[in-house]
């Protein structure tokens, strides 16, 4: 019975639920889904992380390349973020070229690798001028349930922690580029934003961590970036209102999953350290 | 505070039911174009002018290009397509209305009334829902045409904004009439903005047309004064 | 029409040196500039100019038809170039904003596009963007269940506030934040920041914004009763 309910009403479905302050995944309304974090899986690539919020799993891989830097900016490399969103993540999306949502992603990432400045792009820099590193970073999302935002995030954030790049020896006469992959160094990453994702149902419930469900529901969507105590980006492209002490609440809740957030990807790091 | 009838309104603006209610305590409120009820208020979506009309009807005036087809509305259209038993006509409403052919007058299965794709129709909306596909109608409900059907024999269909073909068919506006004394000419006029008029000569047509849309903005004395002018420089120009 | 401006050098420097500033640039719309579109507006706040036209309610392509509401389409056009990424996001928060103002259950099957085309991008330009979409969809007279008012606030270094940032305020500051609200309670529809900034910079910058955008609502309602009131 409560499957026909729910496929005849799932709003209202999902009201009796919130009734009792609970989800129907058993969750508590500010609660996230059990984080998973896999870091450096793919021996192929300079950084890599694997994340599953729950059922939502996302891939990031980095890889370097050498290129000539912009002649405006002689010392800075590169970072190129791009998200996947491919057909085989879920049966919303449709292969060909990449879909607004996916562009809107990788142009989120971009801008938080930009405002949050975890890298210095002059640590990018070989030799000034004629060579620097170029980083792409792909993000694959593998099972779209909800909230890729912050599967990315952590991804993105993990994969660089883990990349560490080869020495590089250009010679003076030839112009030969040398790498050393036996002298690795890792690439220094300055800060840890986390990110944080709400839904709003029905105007006025927030829900964190949504799932693909949940986000179909949704009348609003906030996304909040911490690193720290300070914000790093408020990101609420329209949907309901909300009132000055709602986005107060996702703050506060943003700030606490920062802090678990840094502490799983600390301990992740530490164990595939020893 | 009573509300502000006459003045500017803006979506967003709302007054409660008792500050409509002032004019007439005990009849009914009847709510037009861009207002809405909302709990126990009204909530105005457009933004134009409130107008009051007894007994208790109240709606918004405002400026628009775009028809929404409302049920027996006057509207020319032109006929696109040509579906089975269905016309399609555009009226320039979202979507297209649907026209069947026995609705003109004297039609019957064996009989069926000459209309091509192309033609120039001047119907009456039946059904107006935002749920439903427009239908036009030639027919009153006596079953005569009563002015509708096909507009033949040339002439030439420009497009107004909504408020400029209200007001050509309002009775107080005196543009057709002090025009109706200088030239002689047919028009249709339809509330979705559309105006096809017919003239002795080609000289006269672009007159009129330009006359019609140039008194948007004007008022009635404005509009006297501007046919006068027009009908000079018409008669000028037809003797060169 | 003339649509380039130039700005010299001196001005931009005369201009800093009249200290923070607390107060919008001066608003100036052209409501109905162009003829064959429901709804046209040339907005510009100071020296940054938009053109947002508003076609609907039309008919909708199959494909995206709703059959529940109506479709809201936003295209935006920079000024050089084809739209980028980072324009596909701008249209996105542009769209959001705006499906939430417009009552688009009252035209099922149908769609609205608001195109907008930037014709000077001198700062606060999303805000431009967002105010002359809401001014235009009011020229179509497209109903609404409550308009929407962008304000930009960039945020110094020493937290000192600027608000309506020029192009040059933007670059020097630590973090731009551009808010949305409604025309009803205020409240706070979209929130888009760039740069780091802290708690208690986002709760100053909210109230002084909000502050503002008032007066962008007094200057929605001066515009459309300027027209309105053209033809009594």
């Amino acid at each position: 019975m409560a499957e026909q309910f729910k496929m005849a009403q799932p709003k209202e479905y999902f009201k009796k639920f919130l009734e009792n302050d609970i989800r129907p995944d058993n969750r508590e309304l500010g609660e996230f889904r059990p984080t998973v974090l896999n870091i450096g899986c793919v021996s192929t690539a300079e950084g890599s992380a694997l994340v599953k919020l729950g059922n939502t799993t996302v891939m990031c891989g980095v890889k370097a390349e050498v290129a000539q830097p912009d002649a405006d900016k002689p010392k800075d490399g590169f970072l190129v973020p791009n998200v996947e969103l491919s057909a085989l993540c879920s049966p919303s999306f449709r292969p060909g070229p990449p879909g607004e949502q996916a562009q809107v992603l990788s142009q989120n990432m971009a801008d938080l690798l930009q405002t949050s400045k975890c890298i210095n792009l002059e640590d990018l820099c070989i030799c000034p001028g004629k060579l620097v590193w170029v980083l792409h970073i792909d993000l694959v999302c593998l099972d779209y349930d909800g909230n890729v935002m912050d599967a990315c995030t952590l991804a993105l954030i993990s994969a660089l922690k883990n990349t560490s790049l080869p020495a590089v020896t250009v010679d003076e006469d030839t112009g030969d580029i040398k790498t050393d992959p036996t002298s690795l160094s890792n690439l220094p990453v300055s800060c840890c934003p986390v990110s944080t994702s709400f839904i709003i149902f029905d105007h006025n419930v927030l829900l964190v961590d949504p799932t693909n469900e949940e986000e179909r529901l949704a009348t609003g969507a906030v996304t909040v970036v911490v690193e720290g105590e300070n914000l790093v980006s408020i990101y609420k492209p329209g949907g309901s209102a909300l009132t000055d002490d709602q986005i107060e609440t996702c703050i506060d809740r943003a700030v606490e999953r920062s802090r678990e957030a840094s502490k799983l990807i600390k301990e992740t790091l530490y164990s595939i350290d020893r | 505070m009573a509300a502000p009838i006459g003045n500017v309104v803006i979506p967003g603006d709302s007054f409660s039911l008792m500050q409509l209610k002032t004019p007439d305590e005990h009849k009914k409120i009847l709510l037009g174009p861009g207002l809405k009820e909302e709990d126990t208020e009204i909530k105005v979506l457009r933004p134009g002018i409130l107008r009051y009309r007894k007994p208790g009807v109240y709606w918004v005036d405002c400026h628009h290009k775009r028809y929404v087809p409302s049920k027996g509305d006057s509207v020319v259209g032109i006929v696109n397509q040509k579906v089975g038993d269905m016309f399609r006509v555009d009226i320039g409403s979202s979507e297209q209305a649907s026209l069947s052919y026995l609705s003109f007058e004297g039609a019957t299965k064996r009989n069926r009334p000459d209309v091509k794709v192309g033609d120039i129709v001047y119907a009456k909306l039946l059904v107006a829902n935002k749920d439903m596909e427009p239908e036009i109608v030639c027919i009153d409900s006596y079953g005569r045409s009563s002015g509708m059907g096909v507009v033949r024999n040339g002439g030439f269909l420009f497009h107004t904004s909504l408020n400029l073909a209200r007001k050509l068919l309002n009775p107080q506006c005196v543009l057709l009439k002090s025009l109706g004394n200088r030239f002689q000419f047919e028009i249709s006029v339809g509330v979705n903005g559309r105006v096809w008029v017919k003239a002795g000569n080609d000289i006269q047509t672009i007159a009129l047309v330009n006359t019609v849309i140039a008194s948007e903005f004007k008022d009635n004395d404005q509009i006297k004064e501007m046919c006068k002018r027009i009908s000079k420089a018409v008669s000028r120009m037809e003797v060169d | 029409m003339a649509s380039f401006t130039v700005v010299k050098k001196e001005d931009l420097d005369a201009e800093l040196e009249k200290g923070p500033k607390c107060v919008l640039r001066g608003q100036t719309s052209d409501l109905g500039c162009l003829t064959r579109q429901d709804g046209s507006v040339s907005l510009s706040q100071g020296d940054t100019t938009s053109i947002a036209v508003v076609y609907g309610p039309a008919e909708v392509r199959i494909n995206k038809e709703k059959i529940d509401r109506a479709t809201v389409e936003v295209i935006y056009r920079p000024k050089i170039g084809l739209p980028r990424p980072n324009h596909r996001k701008q249209e996105r928060i542009m769209r959001n904003t705006l499906e939430a103002a417009i009552a688009a259950n009252l035209h099922p099957r149908s769609s609205i596009s608001v195109v907008i085309q930037e014709t000077e991008d001198l700062g606060s330009n999303l805000s431009c963007s967002i105010n002359s979409a809401c001014l235009a969809l009011l020229d179509a007279a497209v109903s609404m269940n409550f308009m929407v008012a962008s304000v930009t606030v960039a945020i110094k270094e020493n937290s000192d506030m600027i608000l309506d940032p020029t192009k040059r305020d933007e670059t020097e500051a630590k973090s731009v934040l551009t808010y949305v609200f409604d025309s009803v309670n205020y409240q706070i529809l979209t929130i888009v920041s760039c740069g780091k900034f802290s708690r208690s910079e986002h709760k100053k910058g909210l109230t002084l914004a909000r502050e503002a955008a008032k007066s962008v609502f007094q200057f929605y309602r001066e515009s459309m009763s300027k027209k309105l009131l053209m033809s009594e």
